[in-house]
C-alpha cells in the first residue's frame, strides 16, 4: 500500500490550504445558526405586516406629531440615528434605514392653519419600503386634512384623538397556507448550498494535488519500473481519491448535523445527504478533469478559485437564485452547482415524498450525475492525448 | 541609468504570468461575478405595481366609491397596482400559481386573501386600511356636523401629499456599488505581490538575483527605487484596467468626479505596493510566508471594508470607529465611496490624508530594514 500511503502523505501536507475552507465554512455556518435562533418560525401561520426600518427626526413638539409618531410605528421600527448629514446618509446607503423623514418646525400648526406644509423625506427612489411609508403618511395627514377643513378650531389633541379611533380598525385579512406542515428548512438549504463552495474547493485543490504530483513524468517513469502491478497503483490511488472525498464530505456534513440537530431528523435531511452525495461524486470528476490539464502547481490554487467563486456566484450558492437574472441563471444551467443549488431549494420545500414530489428533484440529481461522466470522460480524454504525446 | 533598469524589470515582471493573473486577471473575473450575481439586488428593492385581482360580485358592484379609489390607484404611471376583476375560482387559482399576491373580497368588512406576509401584501392591506379609516373619519365628523356632508365629499376626492422628497446631492444609495469599490482596493493591495518581488530581488540574502545587483556599481536604493516604478506602473495599469472595465463594460457608477477617481487609484496602488515591500522586509521567512501574510492581511481588511457583507463596514465605522481608520482597504473603500455618494469632500481628504500616513510608514518601514546591509559571504 505505499502508493496510498503516499497519497495520504501527500493530503497531510496539502491540508492547511484545505482547512482555511473548512473554517471559513464552520464560521459562516455558526453565524447563519446565530442570525437564525430567534427567527425560528415554523411557516407564516396568520398575516404579519411588515415593518421598515425609519429614522424619526421632529424638530418641534406637537400632540399631532405624537399621535402620527404613534401611527407610523405600526409599520415601522424607529431607528436611533444622530441628526448629522453623514450619519444619516451613512445609515441609508447601509440600509439600517429605509426612510428618513423630518417633520420641520412650524409644521403642525401650519397644517391646522390649512397651509400647504410638508414632510421632508430622504428614501431609497422608488423602493417599494419608500412608496409604503408613503402611503401610510399621506393616510394620517389626508384624514386629518378632513377633521380640520370641516371642524371648526378643533384643537390638535382632540383632532390625534379622533385619528387614534379612527385609525384603529384595519382590513382582514386572511391567510391561505393549503393547511401544509411547514418545517423550516431555511437553515439547512443555506447551509446545503453554501457547502458547494467549499466541498469544491477542498476536493479540487486535494484531488488535484494529488494528480499533480502523480502526473510528473519522471515520478510516473520511477513508479512505472517498481514491481508493483500498474493495475494496483491505479487501484489504491482511486481508493485514496475516494477516502479523501468522502471523509471530506462526512467531516462538513457532520458539522451540519452538529449545528442544526433539532431540524436534522426529518426525510428532507435525507434528501439534502442524498444530493450533497451525488454533488461530491460531481465534485470528483471535476478534480480529476482540472488536476489532469493543470502544468504548475501555482495554478492550481488560481482554477480552483476562479472555478469554485465563479460557478458559485452565478449558480446562487452566496446570492439566491431568485434575485438573480434569467440570462445570469441561463449561463449558470450550464454547471452543476445550478442543479445542485436547485435541488436543494426543492427538498427544502418538501412535505409530500411521494415520487411525484421528488421527481423534480430526482432528474435535477441526474443531470449531476451526468456532469460528474462528463467530467471524468474529458479527462480520459486529456489524459490519453498526454500519454501519446 | 533609470531607463536600462526601469525597461528590463519591466520586461522582466510581465513575463511573470502568475502575479499578473493574481493581480490583474482575477480581479476582472471577480468583478464580472459580482455584477452577474449582484446586479439584481438593487433593481429588485424597486418598487413595480403589485399584481392583485378584486372578486367582481355584487357587493363590490354596488359599492361605488371602493370600486373608484381602487380603480384610481390602478391606472397611469404611477400605479400601485395592476388590477384584474375575476370570480373567486380564478382568483384562488391565480394566487396558488404566484401570479397576484393577493386578492380582494368587498364584503363587510373588506378582506384581504393573501398566501403569506410579504410588504406587496402589506401595501395592499395599507391601501384597503386608508378606505376604511377615512370612511370612519367621515363618519365621526358627520355625527359632529351633518350639515357638512358636501364639502366633505368634495374634500375627500382631493387627497393631497403630505411628503416632499428632499433630493441628495450625491449619488444614489445603492449598496451593490460599494462590493466593486472594495474590490478596486483589493486589487491595490494585491500590487502587494509587486512590493514583495522588488525586495526578494534587492536583499542579497533572500535571492540570487539580488546578490547579483547588490554586486553592480550602482546604489542600492537607486537600483530600487527605479524597479519599484516599473511595478508601480504595472500595477497602476492593472488597477485602471479594472476601473474601466466597471465604468465602460459595467456601467458602474463612480459618480462625475474622474480625477479624484484617478488619483485614489493612483494612492491605492502606492500603498498596496509599499504595504507588500514592508511586510516582505519585515516578515524574514520563505516566500509562501510572505504572500500568506499579505493575502491574509488583505482579505481580512477586505472583509471589514465590508467586502463579504458590507452592513460589517457600517457597523465596524459606528461601533469600532478606530479600526475603520486603521484599516487601509477601508480609507480606500472609503475614498470611493465617499467621491460617490457625498458632493463634499471632507470625509475623502481625511481618508486620503491617512491613507498618506500609511504610505509614509511602510515606505519607511521598508528603507529602514533594508538599507545599509552588506555581506562578506552569502
Amino acid at each position: 500500500m505505499q502508493v496510498f500511503k503516499l497519497c495520504l502523505n501527500i493530503i497531510k501536507k496539502n491540508l492547511h490550504i484545505m482547512l482555511i475552507y473548512v473554517i471559513v465554512f464552520l464560521a459562516v455556518s455558526l453565524i447563519m445558526s446565530s442570525s437564525m435562533t430567534g427567527t425560528g418560525k415554523a411557516g407564516d401561520i396568520s398575516f404579519t405586516g411588515k415593518k421598515v426600518d425609519v429614522a424619526f427626526i421632529s424638530e418641534e413638539e406637537s400632540a399631532l406629531i405624537d399621535g402620527f409618531k404613534h401611527e407610523l410605528g405600526k409599520i415601522a421600527n424607529f431607528v436611533e440615528i444622530p441628526d448629522e448629514t453623514e450619519a444619516l446618509q451613512d445609515a441609508l446607503y447601509f440600509r439600517k434605514v429605509s426612510y428618513i423623514v423630518r417633520v420641520p418646525e412650524g409644521f403642525s400648526e401650519g397644517f391646522m392653519r390649512s397651509e400647504d406644509v410638508r414632510l421632508e423625506k430622504t428614501a431609497v427612489p422608488n423602493s417599494v419600503d419608500n412608496i409604503y411609508i408613503d402611503l401610510c403618511i399621506d393616510k394620517y395627514f389626508n384624514t386629518a386634512r378632513l377633521y380640520v377643513r370641516n371642524l371648526k378650531d378643533i384643537s390638535q389633541e382632540a383632532l390625534a384623538r379622533y385619528l387614534e379611533s379612527d385609525l384603529a380598525p384595519a382590513a382582514s385579512v386572511e391567510m391561505i397556507t393549503n393547511g401544509k406542515e411547514n418545517n423550516d428548512h431555511t437553515y439547512a438549504n443555506y447551509f446545503y448550498n453554501f457547502l458547494a463552495y467549499s466541498l469544491l474547493s477542498v476536493i479540487i485543490l486535494g484531488m488535484s494535488a494529488l494528480i499533480f504530483v502523480f502526473n510528473d513524468r519522471d515520478l510516473r517513469m520511477r513508479n512505472e519500473c517498481s514491481p508493483v502491478k500498474s493495475g494496483s497503483i491505479n487501484m489504491q490511488f482511486i481508493l485514496a481519491n475516494l477516502l479523501f472525498t468522502v471523509s471530506a464530505w462526512f467531516v462538513m456534513v457532520l458539522l451540519c448535523f452538529l449545528l442544526n440537530f433539532k431540524n436534522s431528523l426529518s426525510m428532507n435531511t435525507v434528501y439534502f445527504l442524498l444530493s450533497s452525495f451525488v454533488f461530491v461524486f460531481c465534485c470528483c470528476g471535476l478534480s480529476y478533469f482540472i488536476g489532469n490539464l493543470i502544468k504548475s502547481k501555482g495554478a492550481i490554487g488560481a482554477v480552483c478559485n476562479i472555478v469554485t467563486l465563479g460557478f458559485c456566484f452565478i449558480s446562487g450558492v452566496f446570492v439566491p437564485q431568485e434575485y438573480l437574472g434569467s440570462f445570469v441563471l441561463k449561463i449558470a444551467g450550464f454547471t452543476p452547482t445550478y442543479w445542485y443549488v436547485k435541488a436543494n431549494n426543492e427538498i427544502a420545500k418538501l412535505t409530500e415524498f411521494g415520487f411525484q414530489n421528488v421527481k423534480p428533484i430526482l432528474s435535477d440529481l441526474l443531470i449531476i450525475i451526468g456532469f460528474g461522466l462528463a467530467f471524468f470522460t474529458a479527462a480520459l480524454v486529456a489524459v490519453k492525448n498526454k500519454r501519446y504525446a | 541609468m533609470f531607463v536600462h533598469i526601469f525597461a528590463y524589470r519591466l520586461k522582466c515582471l510581465m513575463r511573470d504570468w502568475e502575479t499578473i493573473l493574481w493581480t490583474m486577471v482575477f480581479p476582472l473575473v471577480l468583478g464580472t461575478f459580482f455584477y452577474m450575481a449582484f446586479s439584481n439586488l438593487y433593481t429588485n428593492e424597486i418598487f413595480n405595481p403589485i399584481n392583485i385581482a378584486v372578486i367582481n360580485d355584487e357587493q363590490y358592484a354596488k359599492n361605488k366609491s371602493f370600486r373608484e379609489a381602487l380603480e384610481e390607484v390602478s391606472t397611469g404611471d404611477e400605479r400601485l397596482f395592476n388590477l384584474s376583476e375575476t370570480t373567486i375560482d380564478e382568483a384562488n387559482e391565480l394566487l396558488n400559481e404566484n401570479l397576484i399576491d393577493g386578492y380582494i373580497v368587498v364584503e363587510m368588512p373588506i378582506k384581504l386573501v393573501v398566501n403569506n406576509s410579504g410588504i406587496n401584501q402589506s401595501i395592499v392591506k395599507s391601501f384597503i386600511d386608508n378606505y376604511i379609516h377615512a370612511s370612519s373619519a367621515v363618519e365621526t365628523i358627520l355625527s359632529i356636523e351633518p350639515e357638512q356632508i358636501q364639502k366633505i365629499i368634495d374634500d375627500i376626492g382631493n387627497r393631497e401629499t403630505y411628503v416632499s422628497e428632499k433630493k441628495s446631492t450625491g449619488g444614489e444609495p445603492n449598496t451593490i456599488l460599494l462590493y466593486f469599490y472594495t474590490l478596486i482596493a483589493m486589487t491595490c493591495f494585491y500590487g502587494g505581490f509587486f512590493g514583495m518581488r522588488e525586495i526578494n530581488d534587492i536583499q542579497a540574502d533572500i535571492s540570487s538575483v539580488a546578490a547579483r545587483v547588490n554586486a553592480a556599481p550602482v546604489h542600492k536604493i537607486k537600483a530600487f527605487l527605479f524597479s519599484a516604478a516599473a511595478s508601480v506602473l504595472i500595477q497602476l495599469v492593472e488597477v485602471l484596467v479594472l476601473i474601466s472595465y466597471l465604468v465602460f463594460m459595467l456601467k458602474l457608477d463612480f459618480g462625475s468626479k474622474t480625477g479624484f477617481v484617478l488619483l485614489t487609484a493612483f494612492i491605492g496602488t502606492i500603498t498596496g505596493f509599499s504595504f507588500g515591500a514592508f511586510i516582505s522586509a519585515v516578515v524574514k521567512k520563505s516566500e509562501g510566508i510572505k504572500v500568506a501574510v499579505i493575502v491574509g492581511v488583505t482579505m481580512i481588511c477586505c472583509f471589514f471594508a465590508g467586502m463579504m457583507q458590507h452592513e460589517i463596514k457600517y457597523i465596524i465605522s459606528r461601533k469600532a470607529p478606530v479600526l475603520s481608520y486603521v484599516n487601509p482597504l477601508n480609507l480606500l473603500t472609503d475614498s470611493f465611496y465617499s467621491l460617490y455618494y457625498y458632493d463634499t469632500f471632507s470625509r475623502y481628504f481625511k481618508n486620503i490624508i491617512l491613507l498618506t500616513v500609511f504610505i509614509a510608514v511602510f515606505c519607511s518601514g521598508t528603507y529602514l530594514m533594508i538599507r545599509r546591509r552588506k555581506y562578506a559571504s552569502i
